[in-house]
């Protein structure tokens, strides 16, 4: 039997179900395949949602019309707000999920979209057909489609190791993908190994509480998405608490049975995401490290024990996690575990995730070496998107680093090798100050209603907000004479103005918020939360923002110089050899994303551009 | 690439002329011209160069990519100095395929081959330029890197604060050993003034790289022709005129020492008519407001004019007094008619620049671009502590960057991972 469809997802992962979604809302036949639907939209390791960066890609997904910021508001047990204190731009929402409502809620939403199937088979095959693609499932079914989406995620040759025991399975125990890698090899893709690990899981009943300290819910937090007004943000608590120098003394007396030490696991792993073997080896002079006992969901009396991922033998697990502050008899649910997945080289891919070498094949979330719920779920909204303008012939949809996270993103893992698993953080982001959680459907809600996602719904929400803050910005370009000034000014202990202000100039300075404003003039009475903010926000970085904007402009030259794809890099003369290596290996598309490949230096560019320059004399 | 050719001694006369070549053809050309060839690189051979209208005895060396000073191909003739035989040469070589260089041409390919950064290439352009043992140094300092070194040391200490904060704001649960605002302000602040002693170092850098420029002033017929003849004496440096105004401005040099004395508007003072006698007050404000010092020249007592400029007064004519006075700080007795203390009055000169006391490390800035990408590095920095009071962190962090991108502009280096995985390197972070 044969199956036609526009296109295929194989994974219902975080990444597979933005894609599949976004493809079907757009219109495509679109199926969508999982190992086992009980792993749609599944949180394999931490039940959260968002933090530093994540948060923020978040609400850009939702700003575009993806799924992941809904889907988290209906599945919260907590909400936060990261870096309060720190400034705007680095502020970060952070949720916990009920991981099992996270599932069933996305499920539900999968199943009942229009032009979407959800279908449990393993993909065993892919084959190129005439105009498109042959996907060939475990129990002999064949599927055909004009464009497929990859999200394998960490399942691909999957293998999980607890001490010397290891097993070829997927996370939690749910069947990993064995033949895809050879399908794709067969295709001309070369894969390698990452790892990543995860904590035991322990019985709530068992835990000493009254050892550690309680972590709540912020009070009145906007939810993640843009749709939603209010949502509780503080249902379930988390803990904190620390591991001991006894904690320090079981690893290093057990060091010789580590998988990590011993050579038997072959994945490199993320510098930012460590054991807790690895911790205690690598920063030995630390008596204690942190440890989160996270609530997994409602229904459970599950606690993810956040910071102490290991790979260690289970019986060694047991002396580590008991010699954890307030877990002296914990009870073990779940072993800790490390596991080990094939995934690709995303700089064989375009800004638009597409494969260089295969047209029409689609690569997303960590099978692209990221790590992450949040930067999978944004490159899947992305592949998806593209998947469909591709078999439609339309335009490539491309983030960029200007305008999101996921830009950032993207354009990191296409193209610069990375060594080890992506994890986003807003250092990378040289924009900072302008991709903000507050702004991102200032910044995205247009494009994704050219793009077809944004619903009338959240395009009626968006221009009634636009309009607030417009009307707003107005009020506040009036000037006020000194006099009126006096009083707010001696309030807020700022030096009195000489001549007449703005209001505008007025939110300038330090001490002067926007509700202060609001109560000396009684003005923007029925302003909504986030228009003021905003405005706050926009008006005190002005300066800052300003400086960005300008560097924005520099980038930006060098982006639109494109590389004509027929440039023969070995013709040039000039290039150092490393330089010529990496810009073959690569194919930049523009002169800016040339000077990001590591190992092309600015002269290798100025080279470049004069050879690019005389070739259009 | 096209091969390009340039005499590389200076124009005139001399024993030798050297002319450089460097290229994918510079062997080609160099083979149709000169026999023998050397049979291998680095190899400095005695051979006959066959030029169109005679040949001439000279030594040929070649050189193969990428061991070259340009990295490409290179060759040179060392050949009879003086115009006609380089001159000929140089004819010889365009005729059969090679491009007279621009200047600083052999440099900026070394620069792009990877054989210099930016301010070694800078260097060896202010070696060449050099008039003075001072401004020498300074260009061997540039070229041994010490400016490079000394503004990635600086940069260095900007990647550990900035990795601190970007610690601080992508871990905030983590309780990371991060240094509190108070602390990074402190940190900056010493950045701020390692980059400050390095622009003070750059004002008496710059001027002992171009020469201290000194104005003569005073009234007609206290001698000031004289005292710069006096000045200038058998050694006389560069005469250089200086277009672009309607009356006649000269400026002399004169090496003293490893410093380079320039004295400035000179034809000036050898005027004696009495129609620009009457402009005098006019060229006198211009004098000074291009000088570093002042030489005042007076005799007898008269008052010495007034203005904010380092001043020296120069009381002409000694050999005039019977019993010489009680010299003052700022003031010495000269005859510059009978030279009498004019040494000491350019030693005087001298001293008030320190220039004696200044170090070889003293003398890392002195290049116009490198000043001006230190002082904006120091601007960045000083508002990133301004930022760390009035603001959040996150602004913090935006300044600090461009203080870091800034010092980058030196050595051509821009930023990379490195911030991150100073991150990594230093802290135990993870879930």
């Amino acid at each position: 039997m044969i199956f036609n469809y526009d296109i295929i997802v194989i994974g219902a992962g975080h990444a597979g179900c933005e894609a599949a979604l976004a493809a079907a809302r757009l219109g495509a036949k679109t199926i969508m395949f999982a190992t086992n639907l009980d792993t749609v939209a599944f949180c394999a390791c931490n039940p959260s949602i968002g933090g530093t960066a994540k948060g923020q890609i978040v609400k850009e997904i939702d700003a575009l019309g993806g799924q992941m910021g809904i889907n988290t508001d209906k599945s919260l047990l907590q909400l936060r707000m990261l870096n309060r204190g720190k400034g705007p731009a680095v502020y970060s929402p952070r949720a916990q999920v009920d991981k099992y409502a996270y599932h069933a809620n996305m499920k539900a939403v999968v199943e009942n979209t229009a032009n979407l199937d959800l279908r449990q088979g393993e993909a065993t095959d892919i084959e190129i057909i005439d105009n498109g693609f042959r996907v060939t499932t475990g129990v002999g079914l064949s599927y055909d489609a004009k464009a497929v989406v990859i999200c394998s995620g960490v399942y691909l040759n999957a293998k999980i190791i607890v001490g010397k025991w290891s097993q070829k399975v997927g996370p939690n125990g749910f069947s990993a993908a064995t033949k895809l890698t050879d399908s794709l090899k067969k295709l001309g893709f070369t894969t390698r190994r990452f790892k990543t690990g995860t904590p035991a899981r322990i019985n709530g009943r068992s835990i000493d509480f009254d050892k550690m300290t309680r972590q709540q819910g912020e009070d009145e937090m906007p939810p993640f998405s843009y749709l939603h007004e209010n949502v509780p943000s503080k249902i379930r608590d988390c803990f904190l608490t620390y591991s001991t120098l006894a904690t320090k003394d079981i690893i290093l007396k057990n060091k010789n049975l580590a998988p990590l030490f011993t050579g038997d696991i072959e994945g490199v792993g993320p510098r930012y995401c460590p054991s807790i073997e690895d911790k205690v080896v690598r920063f030995s002079d630390k008596e204690k490290h942190q440890v989160f006992l996270e609530p997994e969901g409602e229904g459970t009396n599950e606690y993810y024990v956040q910071g102490v991922s290991s790979s260690m033998p289970a019986e060694v697990q047991y002396q580590i996690f008991r010699s954890i502050d307030g877990l002296e008899n914990c009870e073990i649910m779940r072993d800790a575990y490390a596991i080990e997945y094939d995934c690709i080289d995303a700089t064989t891919l375009f800004p638009t995730l597409m494969s260089k070498d295969v047209n029409g094949l689609f690569f997303a979330g960590q099978i692209n070496g990221t790590s992450g719920y949040e930067e999978a779920a944004g490159q899947g909204l992305v592949a998806g998107i593209n998947a469909y303008r591709f078999i439609n012939s339309l335009p490539p949809f491309i983030l960029t680093r200007e305008n999101s996270y996921i830009g950032v993103l993207i354009d990191d893992i296409t193209t610069k090798p990375t060594e080890e698993p992506y994890r986003m953080m807003t250092s990378r982001a040289e924009h900072r100050l302008i991709l903000r959680q507050d702004n991102a459907d200032i910044r995205l809600t247009e494009i994704g209603r050219e793009i077809g996602l944004v619903s009338d719904e959240r395009y009626m929400k968006f221009l009634a907000k636009e309009k607030e803050i417009n009307e707003i910005k107005k009020q506040m370009k009036v000037v006020y004479p000194p006099k009126k000034l006096q009083e707010l000014f001696s309030d807020k202990n700022e030096t009195q103005p000489k001549a007449g202000l703005t209001l505008a100039d007025c939110l300038k300075r330090t001490n002067i918020t926007i509700y202060d404003l609001q109560k000396h003039f009684g003005l923007f009475e029925n302003a909504s939360k986030q228009a003021l903010e905003q405005i706050e926000i926009d008006t005190k970085y002005s300066g800052y923002i300003e400086k960005q904007q300008v560097q924005i402009r520099q980038a930006n030259k060098l982006e639109t110089k494109i590389i004509p794809p027929d440039i023969d890099y070995d013709k040039i003369q000039g290039l150092r050899i490393e330089a010529r290596q990496k810009l073959k290996k690569i194919r930049p598309q523009n002169l800016g994303q040339a000077g990001r490949i590591s190992g092309v230096s600015p002269a290798d560019v100025q080279i470049l551009i004069v050879y690019l320059m005389n070739k259009n004399d | 690439m096209s091969t390009i050719i340039a005499l590389s001694t200076p124009v005139g006369r001399g024993a030798i002329a050297v002319v450089r070549m460097s290229g994918s053809d510079s062997k080609k050309i160099a083979k149709a011209i000169f026999e023998p060839f050397p049979d291998k690189p680095n190899f400095l051979k005695v051979g006959t160069l066959a030029l169109d209208s005679f040949s001439d005895r000279a030594m040929c060396v070649y050189f193969d990519a990428p061991r070259s000073y340009t990295g490409e191909d290179m060759v040179e003739f060392h050949c009879h100095g003086g115009v006609g035989v380089s001159g000929e040469v140089l004819k010889k070589c365009i005729a059969l395929g090679a491009v007279m260089a621009q200047n600083g041409e052999f440099s900026k390919r070394a620069f792009i081959n990877g054989k210099q950064n930016l301010s070694n290439a800078e260097g060896i352009i202010q070696l060449i330029d050099a008039e003075s043992g001072m401004a020498l140094r300074a260009g061997e300092n540039l070229l041994e890197n010490k400016l490079g070194k000394t503004t990635v040391n600086i940069q260095n200490k900007l990647t550990e604060i900035l990795a601190e904060c970007e610690a601080a704001l992508d871990y905030p649960e983590e309780d990371l050993e991060i240094s509190t605002l108070n602390e990074i302000k402190k940190k900056l602040t010493s950045t701020y003034n390692e980059l400050n002693s390095l622009l003070l170092s750059a004002e008496t850098g710059r001027l002992v790289s171009g020469g201290i420029n000194i104005a003569i002033v005073g009234k007609s017929n206290v001698g000031k022709s004289s005292l710069l003849n006096a000045l200038l004496g058998e050694n006389r440096a560069i005469v250089s005129a200086i277009a672009g105004t309607t009356r006649d401005t000269l400026r002399e040099s004169v090496i003293y020492k490893d410093v380079k004395f320039n004295f400035v508007d000179t034809a000036g003072l050898r005027a004696t008519d009495d129609e620009i006698e009457n402009l005098g007050i006019e060229r006198t404000r211009e004098s000074v407001k291009k000088a570093d010092i002042v030489l005042n020249v007076v005799d007898e007592d008269e008052k010495t004019i007034n203005n904010d400029k380092p001043l020296i007064i120069v009381r002409n004519k000694m050999d005039k007094l019977k019993v010489l006075p009680k010299e003052k700080e700022n003031e010495i007795f000269v005859s510059a008619l009978f030279g009498t203390n004019i040494d000491r009055l350019k030693q005087k000169i001298y001293d008030y620049f320190q220039v004696g006391a200044l170090s070889q490390d003293d003398l890392i800035l002195t290049n116009a671009r490198h000043i001006d990408c230190v002082e904006q590095a120091k601007r960045s920095i000083a508002q990133a502590i301004y930022a760390a009071d009035e603001t959040t962190l996150d602004c913090v962090t935006v300044d600090i960057s461009e203080a870091w991108q800034s010092l980058g502009l030196i050595t051509g280096t821009t930023a990379s991972e490195e911030i991150i995985d100073k991150i990594y390197e230093k802290f135990c972070l993870g879930k």
